[in-house]
C-alpha cells in the first residue's frame, strides 16, 4: 500500500528524515512513535509532498509519489489530517468536512457525509457552527472528519491525540478502531503509545530521523 | 445570478454609456481611459485576492496597446474586435510563458519579477527605431464591423465598446469570484499547503488567475490605446503599474465593481489635482491615497459594505 524507501528529507539544509524505510500494509493500522523532534511530521509531510525528499522513493500502490504534485494525493483518495487542524475558521463545520469534495470534484460526497456523520454523531450536532466557534478537540474532530472525507485509501493522521481532552481522546480512539474494522489503512504518529497501544496493528520508533520497528508491541 | 439583477446591470450599462456620450468631449475622453484601466486593475484585483501583488501589470497593457497601435498603423486592420482579439491572444501567449516562471514566486519577489519583465518590455521598446522609440507613434481610428465611423465619432464608438467590455467582463468575474476556483484563489492566500492537500493545485489556480489578469490587462491597453489614438513606452514603465496598484488600493478588493470606481474616481482626481496644483498635483494624490489607507483600510469599497450592515442591522 505505502512504501517508503531510502528516504532522506532535508529542511534549509539540516537532515531531518534518515534513509527510512518502512512499509504499511492495506488495511492495517500503523503507529509512528517518536519523541518531538524525532520527524514524525516530517515523515507524514514528506508522504504527502508538502516537503520534497531530497533522495528515495515513497510508493503508494505502486506510483512514485515523489513525482506526482501535493494536491494529486486528495484524487488518489489520500486523507490527511495536519498536526495544527487548520481549518478555515469562517466556514462552518459542514463547509470544512466539504472542502476536499469540492476540490477533488468528488460525486459521492453526500453519501460520503453521511457516512462520516454516522460515525462521529457529535460532528453533526455542531456541523452548522462556524469553525472559529469550537474547542481544540473539537477541531481536531473536525480535521478528522475532513480527512475521512477523501481518505477512502490511506488516512495520514498526524498526532490526532494530541492535546485533546482524556474524555475525547477516548473517542477519537474509538472512532478510529471502527475506521479499521471498515479495512481502511491509517498511518498514525503519537509521542508515545499511550493511545494507541491497543488500535495499532503494528508500530516504528522514530529517533533522530531514523525509523525502525518496535519491538516491545505486545 | 438573478434575471432581474442582470436586466438592472443591462441598464446600468445604457445609462453609464448614455451619460459618458453625453458628457464633453475631454470627460468622455478621461471616462474612457478609466474604463481601460479599471478593467486592468480588474485582473489586479483577482491576483490580490490571492495574495499576489503584481507590479508589473503594465507589460500587458503595453503589449494591448502596442499590438492595437500595430495592426492599425503596419497592417491597416481598424476592425476593432479583431485588434481585441489580436491583443488577447497575444498577451495570453506572453503570460502562458512568463508564468511557468512567475507563479513559482510570492510576495516581494512576485511583485519585483513581474516588474523586471514590463521593464524588459519598456527597455526593448525604447531601443526600437521602427516603432517610434521613446516617441511611440500614432494609432489610426478604429472600425467596427466595416463601419468606420471618422475621427469625430471612433472616440465614441470605443467609449461604447469600453463600457459594453466592462459591463460583460465585470459579470464573468464575479462570477468567476463566486465559483469554486474563485473562491481557490482566497485559499491560496490563506493557506497554501491546506489548499494542497485539500486536492487543489496552487499553482494551477495562481497560473490561470495570472493569464486571466494579463487578458484583461490587455484589454485596458487596446482600449486606451484607441482612444487616446497613441501609444509609447511609457506604458509598460513600473510607475503605469504602480498607478494600477495605487487604483487597486483605493478601490479596495472586496467587489469586481471597486477597480472600475475607483478607476473613475482616480482620473477625476489626477485631472482636478493637476489644475489645482500643476507642479504638485503627485502631492495631492498622495495624501488621498494615506487618507484612503488610514481611514478605509480596505478600499472605497467599505463605505458600501459599511452602508450594507447597517442595512442588515436595521432589517433585524
Amino acid at each position: 500500500m505505502l512504501e517508503l524507501k531510502n528516504v532522506t528529507t532535508e529542511i534549509a539544509g539540516t537532515l531531518i528524515l534518515r534513509d527510512v524505510t518502512f512499509s504499511v500494509e492495506k488495511g492495517s493500522m500503523v503507529g509512528l512513535i517518536g519523541r518531538n523532534g524525532a520527524g514524525k511530521t516530517t515523515s507524514l509531510r514528506s508522504i504527502m509532498g508538502l516537503l520534497k525528499p531530497k533522495s528515495g522513493q515513497i510508493l503508494i500502490n505502486g506510483t512514485d509519489m515523489t513525482k506526482q504534485g501535493s494536491f494529486e494525493r486528495a484524487g488518489m483518495s489520500i486523507g490527511y489530517m495536519p498536526e495544527d487542524r487548520r481549518l478555515v475558521p469562517d466556514l462552518t463545520v459542514e463547509e470544512n468536512i466539504m472542502a476536499p469534495a469540492w476540490a477533488c470534484q468528488l460525486t459521492s460526497a453526500e453519501a460520503r457525509l453521511a457516512w462520516i456523520y454516522e460515525m462521529m454523531p457529535e460532528v453533526e450536532a455542531f456541523s452548522d457552527r462556524r469553525a472559529l466557534q469550537l474547542s481544540g478537540g473539537q477541531q481536531k474532530l473536525v480535521a478528522l472528519a475532513r480527512a475521512m472525507m477523501t481518505g477512502t485509501n490511506l488516512l495520514l493522521l498526524d498526532e490526532p491525540f494530541e492535546g485533546v481532552a482524556p474524555a475525547l481522546s477516548r473517542r477519537l480512539a474509538s472512532v478510529l478502531s471502527t475506521l479499521k474494522d471498515e479495512g481502511l489503512t491509517v498511518l498514525l504518529s503519537e509521542s508515545d503509545q499511550s493511545h494507541s497501544a491497543d488500535l495499532v496493528d503494528e508500530a516504528f520508533q522514530i529517533e533522530r530521523g531514523s525509523v525502525e520497528p518496535l519491538a516491545s508491541l505486545t | 445570478m438573478k434575471t432581474k439583477s442582470l436586466a438592472l446591470l443591462f441598464i446600468l450599462g445604457l445609462a453609464i454609456l448614455a451619460g459618458g456620450l453625453l458628457l464633453p468631449q475631454w470627460m468622455s475622453y478621461l471616462f474612457t481611459i478609466a474604463m481601460g484601466k479599471g478593467l486592468v486593475v480588474l485582473g489586479l484585483v483577482l491576483l490580490m485576492r490571492a495574495g499576489l501583488v503584481s507590479f508589473g501589470q503594465g507589460l500587458y497593457y503595453c503589449v494591448g496597446a502596442y499590438v492595437a497601435g500595430m495592426l492599425t498603423q503596419f497592417a491597416e486592420v481598424t476592425d476593432i474586435l479583431l485588434i481585441l482579439l489580436a491583443s488577447i491572444s497575444v498577451s495570453v501567449v506572453i503570460a502562458a510563458i512568463i508564468g511557468l516562471l512567475l507563479c513559482r514566486y510570492r510576495e516581494i519577489f512576485f511583485a519585483m519579477f513581474s516588474m523586471a519583465f514590463s521593464m524588459i518590455l519598456y527597455g526593448l521598446l525604447v531601443r526600437m527605431q521602427v516603432l517610434g522609440s521613446t516617441d511611440g507613434f500614432n494609432v489610426a481610428n478604429p472600425s467596427l464591423l466595416g463601419w468606420a465611423p471618422g475621427p469625430e465619432g471612433a472616440s465614441d464608438l470605443v467609449l461604447a465598446v469600453a463600457v459594453f467590455l466592462v459591463v460583460s467582463l465585470g459579470i464573468l468575474a464575479w462570477r468567476y469570484l463566486n465559483s469554486l476556483s474563485g473562491y481557490a484563489g482566497e485559499a491560496v492566500r490563506e493557506n497554501e499547503i491546506r489548499l494542497e492537500y485539500l486536492g487543489g493545485s496552487v499553482f494551477k489556480v495562481v497560473y490561470v488567475k495570472y493569464i486571466i489578469a494579463a487578458a484583461l490587462a490587455a484589454i485596458g491597453g487596446t482600449v486606451t490605446a484607441l482612444v487616446s489614438g497613441h501609444v509609447d513606452p511609457e506604458m509598460a514603465y513600473w510607475t503605469t503599474s504602480g498607478e494600477f496598484v495605487f487604483i487597486a488600493l483605493m478601490g479596495g478588493t472586496a467587489h469586481v465593481a471597486a477597480p472600475i470606481i475607483a478607476a473613475v474616481l482616480f482620473e477625476a482626481l489626477r485631472t482636478y489635482a493637476f489644475a489645482v496644483a500643476p507642479y504638485t498635483w503627485q502631492m495631492i494624490l498622495g495624501f488621498a491615497l494615506l487618507a484612503i489607507i488610514l481611514f478605509m483600510p480596505s478600499g472605497l469599497w467599505s463605505l458600501v459594505e459599511r452602508f450594507q450592515n447597517k442595512k442588515a442591522r436595521k432589517t433585524t
